[in-house]
């Protein structure tokens, strides 16, 4: 049997501090299969960066193990791409240069990165803003440039950490419908995505699966398949009934 | 008819485009969804209450769509029009070609392609803000020229080099 794209088993995770222990996750155990879209929900401070940078290898469980298409996962794995709330740009580079930045890292030569770049600029709908630079760019925009730098380097998993957060709730709107029209297209990557949000609606709004945390230290309440058909109307009693359910879970 | 440019009716026009100034692809599109997404037809205060954003922050944003004739604004009333319909259909690339169509012969466009076409070479920056002050008075200029270069871009009807401060008109696509 192959094994799954990703494995997060029993993944415990501390602070110390003065010799004092200070718990922010406590056994998350799941898996993430080809064609996966899941969302991990819970309220602020629950842990739920933290365990993004352990499941891309930016930091260690306490304990647990994370495990990539089988091995253990590492950081400078390429097959694993992140979006940041806070986009994350390099605010002197154009876009194309802040896209080109992890092909580059790649070692992939510059005819071939430009190639990669204008295809994911174009996907995201930038095109037109290549020689842009970030403060020339709406936050809707920002956040386009780190979702083609992320898939410009044709990960098979996307990670993204509250992307749409820092956006007005009109353009956050749009961004996840665009979001779901590429998610859409099978020929562009990635294979899987897993997303963590504070937001329950936009976690049923996008997610087939969401995984749903406690308050600090974030424990699993619940692991439940949104079988809602697509696109989804967050107006429908169905939609809302997903909504309150995990509300009820979480408080 | 010739140098509609500057034809004194077209004064305002052009200072329409203001309203473009302070708004986003995104704000609009995002708008356009909820409006939908509520059957197509509500009231500011419903609009406001459902994408949670405050009638002061939502106001420019729909005067820019009406400005688009994506909505209609009737007695308070927000309804969408046949081409947000098509806009809601249409996938990332469609999207942009549709909002091509829709600013490529307004007049704020039409002076920049116009001046492009008699200069025969890219346009300074200071040259347009010039040229959009005789028309739209100089404090509005900027913004108007700034989001010229946004929408622009977007509709990939012109390139903007900020290092160079050098605009050009962009070969029209199909
Ligand atoms: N490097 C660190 N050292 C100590 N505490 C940390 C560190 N990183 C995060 N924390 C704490 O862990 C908890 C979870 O943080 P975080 O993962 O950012 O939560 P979330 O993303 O769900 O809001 C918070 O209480 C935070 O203060
Ligand atoms: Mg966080």
């Amino acid at each position: 049997m192959e094994p799954s794209l990703l494995e997060v088993k029993d993944v415990l995770k501390s602070y110390f501090e003065n010799g004092k222990e200070f718990k922010v996750l406590d056994l998350i155990r799941f898996e993430l299969a080809e064609r996966d879209f899941v969302c991990v929900v819970g309220p602020s401070g629950c842990g739920k960066s933290t365990l993004l940078r352990i499941i891309v290898g930016l930091e260690p469980p306490t304990s647990g193990q994370v495990l990539f298409e089988g091995s253990p996962i590492r950081a400078d794995n390429p097959q694993v791409a992140m979006v940041f709330q806070s986009f994350a740009l390099f605010p002197w580079l154009t876009v194309t240069q802040n896209v080109e930045l992890g092909l580059e890292a790649q070692g992939i030569p510059p005819e071939g990165r430009h190639a990669r770049a204008r295809k994911f600029i174009d996907a995201v709908g930038l095109t037109g803003f290549e020689n842009a630079f970030p403060r020339e760019l709406s936050g809707g925009m920002k956040q386009r440039v780190g979702l083609a730098r992320a898939l410009a380097i044709e990960p098979l998993l996307l990670c993204m950490d509250e992307p749409f957060s820092s956006l007005d709730p009109l353009t956050a709107q749009n961004l996840r419908d665009e979001i779901l029209q590429l998610w859409a297209n099978p020929d562009l990557p990635p294979k899987a995505v897993l997303m963590v949000t504070h937001s329950i609606e936009e976690a049923v709004y996008l997610a087939d699966r969401v995984i749903v945390l406690s308050s600090r230290p974030g424990r699993m309440v619940a692991e439940l398949e949104i079988d809602l058909p697509r696109p989804r109307n967050r107006k429908e009693p169905e939609f809302y009934g997903w909504v309150d359910e995990i509300y009820s879970l979480i408080v | 008819m010739s140098n509609t440019g500057d034809d004194d009716g077209r004064k305002t026009p052009v200072k329409d485009f203001h309203s473009m100034a302070k708004v986003s692809v995104g704000q609009i599109l995002g708008l356009v969804e909820a409006v939908d997404e509520v059957g197509g037809l509500a009231d500011a205060a419903t609009i406001s209450r459902e994408v949670e954003m405050d009638v002061d922050r939502l106001g420019p944003i729909l005067t820019a769509a009406e400005f688009l004739g994506l909505v209609t604004i009737e007695d308070g009333d927000i309804r969408i029009t046949e081409l947000s319909r098509k806009l809601l259909t249409a996938n990332v690339r469609e999207r942009k070609r549709i909002v091509r169509e829709i600013i490529d012969d307004m007049p704020a466009f039409r002076l920049v392609m116009e001046m492009a076409r008699s200069s025969g070479a890219p346009l300074g920056r200071q040259q347009v803000v010039q040229a959009l002050a005789d028309r739209v008075g100089s404090h509005q200029a900027e913004d108007v020229f700034n989001a010229l270069v946004y929408w622009g871009r977007y509709a990939e009807l012109v390139r903007y080099d900020s290092g160079s401060e050098q605009l050009t008109v962009r070969i029209a696509q199909t």
